[in-house]
This record gives C-alpha cells, structure tokens and sequence, in this order.
C-alpha cells in the first residue's frame, strides 16, 4: 500500500506518533532507574499501545508487528509478571529505534521496512518467558477487566475487534478465568489506565466526529462512575446492547468497582467505530494525555489549540517583519514631518506592532525539552558504549524559544553532549582514582537572560589540560610556539574551536574526528550566538552558548561606511568610542589601539569597502582616514577587536533579508536588510569578515 | 515552457526587447515581472564581478547583473534609459541591467532560426534563437541559461 504522507489523518498520525515517541525515548531511559514506576509503565505501554493503534488503522503491518510485541511485553512489565532488565531495555530500545527508522521511511513517502526478525523474536522470546514467569498466563487486559465471568466472555469479544492477531490472547483470556477474584484489586487498577487510554482513543474519535465535549467532560469526571458513560454513549446502538448486558448480568458480584463497568462498556465505543470511520485519528489530547504518565492531568489544551503549519507561522513572521520595517520607515518620517497628529499615530503604531511583534513570535515559540528530550536517552546509549556511569540532570527544559532555533540547535547541542560523555567524564575507575564519585554528572540547563537564552552544558569530569592544548595547537601548526606561549587558560580552551583540532589521540566512534568543535562554532554563529568554554583540571569543563530568542528579527547596531548603511548584529558588540589616532599603535603590521591598557587590533571597514568601487590603492586606502572615526568593539571568540566604522547611527531592529542564490554565501556578509529611509544596508558578519578579509583591512 | 510551444506548434510567442551595446535583444515576456527604472543599487563587497548589487524591490531584495559584462560587453555609465528587468525562473528572481527597454513584439515560430555561431562566446551560450526582420536581428535570450545555478556557481568559483 503506497502511504499517502499529504493525507490529513496520515499527517496526524505522523505528528502525532513522532510526539509519542519522543516521549517515549525520554521514559525508557527513566525506566531504567525506576524499572518498578507503574505510572511509568503504563505510559510507555499507553504509547506504543496508541502507535500499534494509528499503524494498523493504516495497514502498516511492519510497524504494528514491533508496536505490538513491545507492548505486550509492556503489559507483562506493568502487571508485575516480568521485571526490567537492562538486556530488556536494550531489546526495547532497539525497538523503539526500529519504529524511529520505520517512521522516518513513512515521511519520505516510503513504506516502512520490515522490522528485523532477530529483534522481533528477541520481544517474543521475553514475553514468552515472562508469561512462565508470572505464571499466570494472563493476556492482562483480560485478567484486569474480570471479576466475573461473564464479563470475561464479553471482554473477550472486544479484545477480538480490538486485535486481530488475539488469538493468543483469547487462549490465556479465558485462562484468567481460573485466576479469578485474586487479582481482582490489581485488576481494578489498570482497569482505570486501561479505561483512560481507552477515553484517549475515544477522545480522538469524539473530535473527529464533532462532537468534542463531552467525552472530555467524561474524562474529567473520573473514571469511576458508570453513569458518565452513559451519557455521551446512548446514541450508539451497539454500546446500548452491551450495557444493558452488562447492567443486566453483571450486578450480581458485588465486589465489582465502578470502574470495571465502565470499562468494557467504554471499550467497544473506543475500538469499535476504529475500523468503520477514519476514529484512529490520533488528536493533541490524546497525545498529551499519553506523554504525561497521569492521563487525568491531561487538561482540556486539545480542544482551544489549533495545530498550524510552521509554514504558515513563519509568513505571518515574515509579514510582522515587513510590519516592523514600515514602522521604522514612518518612525523616520515622524522625524522630519514634525506633525503632532502624525507623531501619535506613529507612537501608537510602534506599541501595536512590538505588541504584535512579541506575540507572534510567542506562538512560534517551542520549549527546550524538544531538543533536550533526547538526550537521557543519548547520554544513556553513550555512557553503556564508552563504559561509563553518566547522570545526566536537565533543567529549564520549559524555557520557550524560537521553533527555528530549537531545530537549529539540536545538533550543535547533540555534538556538545557527546564530547563531554566521551572526553569530559572519565570512567569510574578513573573517577575513583581521583577521589570522585565513580558516576559522572552531567548538567544541561536553559535559560532566559533577557532577550536571549543561556545554555549551558557543564560536566564534573577531568576537565580541559592548557598546557595539552597549547601542545597540540604547535603540533598540528595552527599556531607556532611563541604565539601558543602567550594564550592565557582561556584562550586555550577555545582553541578546541579551531578547524583541524581534535585532542583525543585515538579516534572513536563518539566524537574526535576534529570536524566537530569548529562546526558547532560556526553553527552557533549563525544562530547570532555565543559560546563560552570555562574548565578547571579535575573539576569540569562547562559551556555557556547564549543565542537570541528569536532568528527572525534581529538587532543591529547601524553604522555607515563610505555613505552607505551597514549592520552589525549587536550580540557581539560591547563597545563604542571615538577612534584616536594618537592612542594607536603599529604592531606586527597590524595597527592596535590601547583599551584599558590592552592592545586592540583595528580593522578598518572601509578597506574592506574598497572592494567595492573596484578602486583597490592600497596606498590611498591606508592613506586617507577621515578625521574622526569611531571604533566599535565586537567580541570575536574571545578576543575584542576594533572595527572602524565612519560613524554609529545607532540601534535599530531589522529583518534579515537573505542574499538572493548567487550572493549566497560571501565571506563578511549575513544579509541584507532594509532600512527606515528605504534603502538597503547589508548586515555584516564578523567572524567570516575577520577571516577572509582580516588581513587586508 | 513557452520556447517548446514557440518550436513546436503555431503558437505566437511574446518577447520584451531591450537594448545592450547597439543590438537588440528579446526575453521571453513570459519569464519577465517586470520593469523598473534605474534605482540605487547597493553594491555588495566580495560579490561575482558580474553582480551590481542588491536592490530594494517592494521589501524584497533582488540581485542585479552586469548583463553587458555577462555577454562580454564594455561597461558603461548608466543613463535616464538604463532599465531594470526583473526576470524570474523557477529558482530565483533577479535583475538584469540592460541600456534601454523597447517594446514587446510577437514572433512567430517559423521566424526563429537557431543561433548562428555569432559574437563572442560569452554571449552566444545565453543565446536561444535569432529572428532577423529587414535589417533588424533580434536575439532571443534564454533566461533560464542566464540564470541557471551551474551557470552562477561556475562564475562564482572564479
């Protein structure tokens, strides 16, 4: 069957299961130190549970095959018939990889592969030997719902709509007869996760039929009263045959909770209009209620949230970007009209668009834990591979930033995680040797500072050696002898930083093939961040990466060169000041000017403006400095440089307008914008302006 | 899509003219948005040398080309006739600076002829067709060849 990604309910249930198993990566690594956490279990049972649901709505046998063994060996984990195992999570886990690859074939259109038969014998080989284990063959949906008999027989019927392949299941069903009252209490408890996961589903199918009230109101309400599910339920004929059933048989054992009544009878309304109506729709509801392991904490967000097309969000980022640009055009206008009137209109024009501004970019805004969801899990695999104990903590993973920038982060971020499990954290004979605790800790925390937000990953390992690093940067000729002598601890920490720098002698597969650190700089750059390295020998090394929350408007510090406008991203500048011919100095060819008693190197922007005009005369260029001029420091890595600009004009929120394909990529350049007046001035990129051009000017 | 049309059947094909360096040369009317008159051209630093500059379009910035240094012609100052034609293909929207716009003629198929080997190379790969009226030779230019991605990465590896 070709897989028809454009179709709205394959779209839901892409979006839908990716949400799911992202989740789920971040529960399993959790399992593994609460392997006994019912709720835990359940949500991860609840997950797969939901995929297998979606996937055979769909006819996507490869993946129900996976999703459905894994979550019988769910049901096993959560009825206490089988415990955790870390050779069980490994076989998990490689599940959960399979069903990964699965839906990434699904996005590209593709059916998924066939999940690897090993892996599936491997699931069915620990059901199988849980089953003897707990020695109570019970398929325990059966063994939760009963209590008496003929509730079993009924279930039994529902389990066939629910599963095809059930007849395994009708076999130990009907053998949790002989099991009887004892696991009643037990029963009655995952009957209620049983009963939410069955209002999840069926919650999906009440928004998909219109009717989208009341199956939540139910849901809030609790699962144990009969009559609520009464209400929202006459109008199907079939739930009425089966609750009069039920009412009609079922009274007579006493012991009998609320909730196992309700149980059954929410069961054939949940799974039964599945196969005849598009109802395995998966919806927000049913996806949050799923991620979280309380399903009753799932608030009622599914029904005033809309899900829109990031495309679409960014055009009204584009548009608001537009908005902002007639704003600073009229605002310069104002200026020169002078009209009182006109000034107002104008002052409430620019509170109405930053107020527009603020809230259109709050709607792009995506929490943290989308990236840092992946890392328990991550760090888990890393740390079983490199042999060694890992803590990973995480913190801020509420931090809202800019969806783009989530996207753009992860991998950055990805690489840095890596390099800290594999060169910062030592193993534990390493750690015990030096008298620390033999599992390693590693934080990773966001943060909002004001208009942008601080990362930090921090490690306890062995921290950084400059001494090693000064060595290695002689070695590989970066950097000769003299030069090497004269970096401070810092500098040589961001020496890692470097293109062609890798420390770790051997290459593995985790990280060391020296492509990485420069990348990530570069990365980082692009976003318009940061990144700071601090480490101390045996402490930690920890890294501090800041980036803007939000890429889509960003403030400049405008500045003119030679007449024209030009922008530079205030992020990496720190200072301002009249340029004094008198203070400088002449260094190695490169003049400098005394800051608090620190030579600057200058660079001179109009050199590099030169190019322009095609008027290329050294002689003229050094030659003709206006008067007065003004230096702006910027940060670059560490080092403070001078860029000497005609004059500041000031701050000013612009729109990046990227370079049409055949400037794309030109050293110096990030953009272009377009000013207040109207005209264009082209943002300037100082890291690759420094580097292409920084020996000329 | 237009070209194949013009070639194959009888279909009249639209050309917009404009003028470089005394010859007079068509576009497919089709491929062009539209015409603008000489604006500030924002020159950009480290650029192809072909490339003029950036211009602000309506909040939308656009490159504009050199076209005489793309057909190998002397550069000269640009002047009250100099236009702006803002063309568009499937990948990008760009200007083209040409000395003066003049109309937009209809030409039918049969009074294309390919490309005789004429002018220098420069010119004669961005070349579609001729159609030659009295004295007149119209040069047909294929904008999708102007502005293909192979074309602009070769140039801009130079």
């Amino acid at each position: 069957m070709g897989i028809d990604t454009e179709d709205d309910i394959v779209q839901d249930f892409l979006v839908e299961s990716r949400e799911i198993l992202e989740a789920l990566g971040g529960q399993l690594v959790e399992l593994e130190q609460r392997g006994d956490d019912r709720d835990l279990l359940n949500a991860v049972f609840r997950g797969f549970h939901t995929i297998k649901g979606g996937a055979g709505f769909l006819s996507l046998d490869a993946l129900v095959s996976v999703c459905h063994r894994t979550e019988d060996l769910f049901n096993l984990l959560r009825n206490g018939e089988r415990t955790v195992t870390p050779e069980l999570m490994d076989h998990v886990l490689r599940a959960l990889d399979v069903v990964n690859d699965q839906f990434d074939s699904l996005e590209a259109g593709r059916e998924p592969p066939e999940a690897p038969p090993d892996l599936l014998a491997a699931l069915e080989q620990l059901i199988e030997s849980g089953q003897v284990q707990g020695e109570a063959p019970a398929a325990a949906e059966a063994a939760q719902a009963n209590g008496d008999e003929i509730t079993d027989d009924e279930f039994e019927q529902l389990l066939d709509a629910l599963d095809e392949t059930a007849d395994g299941k009708k076999a130990s069903a009907a053998s949790a007869n002989t099991v009887g009252d004892g696991e009643q209490s037990d029963g009655d408890e995952i009957t209620e996760d049983e009963f939410e996961s069955l209002l999840d589903q069926l919650h999906g199918k009440g928004q998909h039929s219109g009717k989208p009230d009341k199956p939540l109101a139910d849901k809030q309400a609790s699962p144990p009263s009969s009559s609520q599910a009464d209400d929202d339920l006459i109008s199907e004929d079939e739930f009425d045959q089966l609750l009069d059933q039920l009412h009609g048989e079922g009274k007579g054992p006493a012991t009998r909770k609320p909730a196992a009544d309700s149980k059954p009878a929410a069961a054939p309304r949940g799974e039964k209009p599945a196969p005849s109506a598009p109802a395995a729709k998966p919806t927000a509801a049913a996806g949050s209620a799923n991620a979280e392991p309380e399903a009753d904490k799932a608030s009622p967000k599914g029904e005033t949230s809309v899900r829109v097309d990031t495309a679409k969000l960014d055009d009204i980022m584009n548009l608001v970007g537009e908005l902002v640009l007639v704003r600073n055009r009229l605002s310069t206008l104002r200026a020169q009209l002078d009209d009182e009137r006109m000034g107002v209109a104008v002052g409430d024009l620019e509170l109405v668009t930053s107020d527009l501004q603020a809230a259109v970019m709050q709607t792009r805004m995506q929490p943290i834990r989308k990236v840092f969801g992946r890392f328990p899990r991550l760090v888990r695999d890393l740390a079983r591979s490199l042999g060694k104990d890992i803590e990973l903590e995480l913190r801020g993973e509420d931090t809202d930033l800019d969806k783009n920038l989530v996207e753009a982060l992860a991998d950055p971020l990805i690489h840095l995680v890596r390099n800290s499990c594999d060169h910062g954290v030592e193993t534990p004979e390493e750690r015990r040797a030096a008298g620390k605790p033999a599992t390693g800790k590693l934080m990773l925390s966001a943060e909002q500072e004001g208009d942008h937000i601080l990362l930090v990953i921090a490690d306890d390992g062995k921290g950084m050696d400059p001494e090693m690093l000064r060595r290695k940067v002689i070695e590989k000729g970066i950097m000769d002898a003299e030069s090497a002598a004269r970096l401070d601890d810092k500098d040589c920490f961001n020496l890692i930083f470097q293109p062609g720098f890798s420390t770790k002698d051997q290459i593995s597969d985790v990280s060391g093939r020296g492509v990485g650190m420069d990348v990530v700089k570069t990365r980082i750059s692009q976003l318009n961040g940061t990144i700071d390295i601090d480490s101390t020998m045996g402490v930690g090394t920890t890294l501090r990466i800041k980036v803007p929350l939000t890429l889509a408007i960003l403030p400049t510090l405008m500045v003119t060169l030679d007449g024209r406008k030009f922008a530079v991203p205030m992020s990496v500048v720190s200072e301002i000041f009249e340029l004094d011919m008198e203070h400088t100095k002449v260094v190695d060819g490169r003049r400098v000017v005394m800051v608090r008693k620190k030579a600057m190197p200058l660079f001179f922007l109009d050199r590099w403006i030169q190019r322009i005009k095609g008027t290329l005369s050294e002689g003229a260029a050094s030659g003709a400095t206006p008067a007065e001029q003004q230096v702006v420091t910027v940060v670059l890595g560490n080092q403070p440089i001078g860029l000497v600009v005609d004059e500041v004009l000031g701050l000013e929120e612009v729109v990046i307008k990227p370079l049409g394909a055949m400037l794309q990529g030109l050293p110096g350049l990030a953009g272009s914008t377009i000013t207040g007046d109207g005209r264009i001035a082209l943002i300037i990129d100082i890291p690759s302006l420094v580097k292409s051009y920084g020996s000329t000017m | 899509m237009a070209e194949k049309e013009s070639k194959g059947g009888a279909e009249v094909s639209q050309w917009v003219t404009f003028s470089l360096a005394d010859e007079t040369y068509g576009i497919d009317v089709m491929r062009v948005q539209e015409v603008l008159p000489m604006t500030e051209i924002a020159p950009v630093p480290g650029a192809p040398p072909y490339v003029l500059g950036i211009i602000n379009l309506r909040g939308n910035v656009v490159t504009v080309i050199d076209t005489r240094m793309r057909f190998g012609l002397e550069s000269r100052e640009t002047d009250s006739a100099s236009r702006i034609v803002v063309i568009e293909t499937a990948q990008q929207v760009a200007g083209i600076l040409v000395d003066s716009v003049a109309e937009v003629i209809n030409v039918n198929p049969e009074e294309i002829d390919t490309a005789p080997n004429v002018g220098n190379e420069e010119s004669s790969r961005y070349i579609y067709g001729v159609v030659s009226r009295g004295d007149e030779l119209l040069i047909l230019v294929e904008v999708n060849k102007l502005l293909t991605k192979e074309e602009w990465q070769e140039v801009a590896s130079m």
